[in-house]
């Protein structure tokens, strides 16, 4: 009966490009969907849309040069692209444990603000594309207090090219915790609100709950990692599993979800806005004081004074410059916990200033991969959260 | 001190009252309306009051108002005129190294006196992207990010090449950064 209906109705399999630029897909991307009615059947991904050939730029620079094009992987956490790097590097130099403690706790302080951002603008963009306006708006102003935040530290919003190869720029600015304090009240407030809208929200419950999901076995046969991965109910996380900066000594919860649909991964994210907070506070009443950078003249830059008035630092400073930090021949591995995912940084060093093979591994590109997975047998609509959830970044999947 | 891992509760029930929608509606409306008439009150009464700045919503009337920038904030490069009249720049070609997009372009020269200068300096503007390492890398503290950010865009790139007339400050302009870079950013007390 139900065959005879489908040959009547001429139902046949309907192929639909979903791309590269759809209005309700941040990030350019193109889907190459089958559909039965409503239903996806197929569903392919092309990616490359943004391929900037990041990997190679980095080596026809100096080990420093790099840190404003990691800037442009993922825009919006980009002190988390900066951190990874140069872990990388002192990794490959050896300088680790010589980083002075200040500047870890700074860095831990700014790689959990751009956490927030990158989430607010993750959920807030997400609910956009569902159709929520007004908590989009809520959240925008939630991340533009925090990117205001950043740009006082590092002076861009999101080109932060903040942090260098054993130490950082700048110290913070004078003032920084009592406005840090005065933003988190507000941000707050924004979270409750944006809670009290979408979380309860019998519209927004049916299209995240029991939407794109993905089990656990194959969330890991597919190499998710950050919210996604825990969202699935795997616990892990860089930063505990391998603690590095200051997360040792920061009391902090890793929310985890059950079943790996959306809505898991929207409370998992919610969750990691307020646990972010929770380091930030944390991080600036223990600061310490002291240096912010190692004290190692043939890595850092030296001071304006003591580049006019000695002449060591003055050809050190030439040197580091023109030819770049010498980074002894060999490889490194540092994985840390970005917003999305395991941010990763395999570097290869021949001796010299510049890097021989600079290679990310991009959080967002092991989920964008497995979006067909996730999206086949579900309908149309389905796309678009599990999509939005996904958060793949064109800059930093394609590089 | 440490990280525990713990679950989410994604068992959201709705009642009754979240069932019926037209109640959720009105909820939402509240919320939303809470926001309006705050903004439209502070609005109002900074008005009143004369001090149109405090109005306590985010966003400005951009450009009768302009942001207030942080002291950090890296805008447009520019070359530093010494109080004597002079260039700052001893045409060492540390920025044009330095920089990772390669817009610097320089040819130095030799004034009477001996002392080195840039004959020209040329710094596209279209290919700059801010990042401040030219800043960074030059000894002479000759070329600083101002507070710039207005007119950096041009109906024609080539429009965008700055020269050294069109780069060049009075010092006393940038004592702001300059005093910026040296009490933050290369302090001895740094390392
Ligand atoms: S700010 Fe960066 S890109 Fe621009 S001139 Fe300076 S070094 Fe070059
Ligand atoms: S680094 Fe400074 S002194 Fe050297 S060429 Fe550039 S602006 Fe001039």
């Amino acid at each position: 009966m139900e065959n005879k209906n489908r040959l009547d109705l001429n139902t046949e399999l309907m192929v639909l490009n979903m791309g590269p630029s759809h209005p309700a897909t941040h990030g350019t991307v193109r889907f190459f969907l089958k559909l039965d009615g409503e239903k996806v059947v197929h569903m392919e991904t092309e990616i490359g849309y943004l391929h900037r050939g990041f990997e190679k730029h980095c080596e026809n620079g100096t080990w420093t040069q790099a840190f404003p094009f990691t800037d442009r992987l993922n825009y919006c956490s980009a002190p988390q692209n900066n951190v990874a790097y140069a872990l990388a590097v002192e990794k490959l130099l050896g300088v680790t444990d010589k980083v002075p403690p200040r500047a870890v706790y700074i860095r831990t302080i700014m790689c959990e603000l751009s956490r927030m951002a990158d989430h607010y603008t993750n959920l807030g963009a997400a609910t956009l594309e569902l159709g929520a306006l007004t908590a989009f708006i809520y959240f925008v102003e939630a991340r533009e207090l925090t990117w205001d935040l950043i740009e006082s530290v590092c002076g861009a919003r999101l080109t932060s090219n903040y942090i260098r190869v054993g130490g950082l720029a700048s110290d913070l600015p004078e003032g920084f915790a009592a406005r840090v304090k005065e933003v988190f009240a507000k941000n707050r407030v924004f979270w409750d609100e944006f809670d009290k809208l979408l979380t309860h929200n019998r519209i927004f419950l049916d299209r995240m709950r029991d939407t794109g999901g993905i089990s656990r076995a194959d969330a890991i046969s597919y190499a998710f990692t950050g919210p996604c991965l825990r969202a699935a109910g795997v616990e892990y996380d860089v930063r505990k599993a391998f603690p590095y900066l200051a997360y040792r000594d920061v009391d902090f919860d890793i929310p985890i979800g059950t079943t790996g649909d959306n809505f898991d991964r929207y409370l998992v994210r919610m969750e990691e806005i307020k646990q972010s907070m929770r380091i930030v506070e944390q991080c600036l009443l223990q600061l310490p004081s002291g240096p912010i950078n190692i004290n190692d003249a043939s890595v850092r830059n030296p001071s304006k004074e003591d580049g006019k008035t000695y002449m060591e630092s003055m050809i050190f400073h030439f040197k580091n410059t023109i030819e770049g930090i010498q980074v002894p021949k060999g490889e490194a591995y540092v994985a840390t916990e970005g917003t999305n995912g395991e941010v990763g940084f395999y570097l290869v060093s021949q001796g010299g200033g510049k890097p021989w093979k600079c290679r990310v591994r991009p959080p967002c590109f092991a989920l964008t991969q497995a979006i067909g997975h996730m999206c086949t047998g579900h309908y149309l609509s389905d796309i678009i959260p599990t999509f939005d959830m996904i958060n793949l970044i064109g800059g930093e999947c394609d590089r | 001190m440490a990280a525990n891992y713990k679950k989410v509760n994604r068992g959201v029930t709705l009642t009754l009252w979240e069932r019926l929608y037209v109640m959720e509606v009105l909820r939402g409306i509240i919320i939303t309306g809470r926001h309006f008439i705050r903004n439209w009150v502070s609005t109002f009464r900074s008005y009143m009051s004369g001090n149109p700045a405090g109005r306590g919503i985010m966003t400005i009337y951009y450009p009768e108002e302009k942001p207030v920038l942080p002291e950090a904030y890296r805008g447009r490069p520019m070359l530093v005129r010494a109080v004597d009249g002079k260039e700052k720049c001893v045409a060492c070609g540390l920025c044009e190294v330095a920089c990772p997009a390669k817009c610097i372009t320089i040819v130095g020269a030799m004034r009477p006196d001996g002392t080195r200068y840039p004959e020209t300096y040329m710094l596209d503007g279209a290919v700059c992207i801010f990042c401040g390492l030219c800043e960074e890398a030059c000894p002479e503290e000759a070329i600083v990010m101002t507070h710039n950010y207005e007119g950096l865009v041009e109906y024609d790139r080539s429009q965008m090449l700055y020269g050294k007339e069109a780069l060049l400050v009075p010092e006393e302009k940038l004592k702001g950064r300059l005093d910026y870079i040296r009490r933050r950013m290369y302090n001895k007390c740094n390392y």
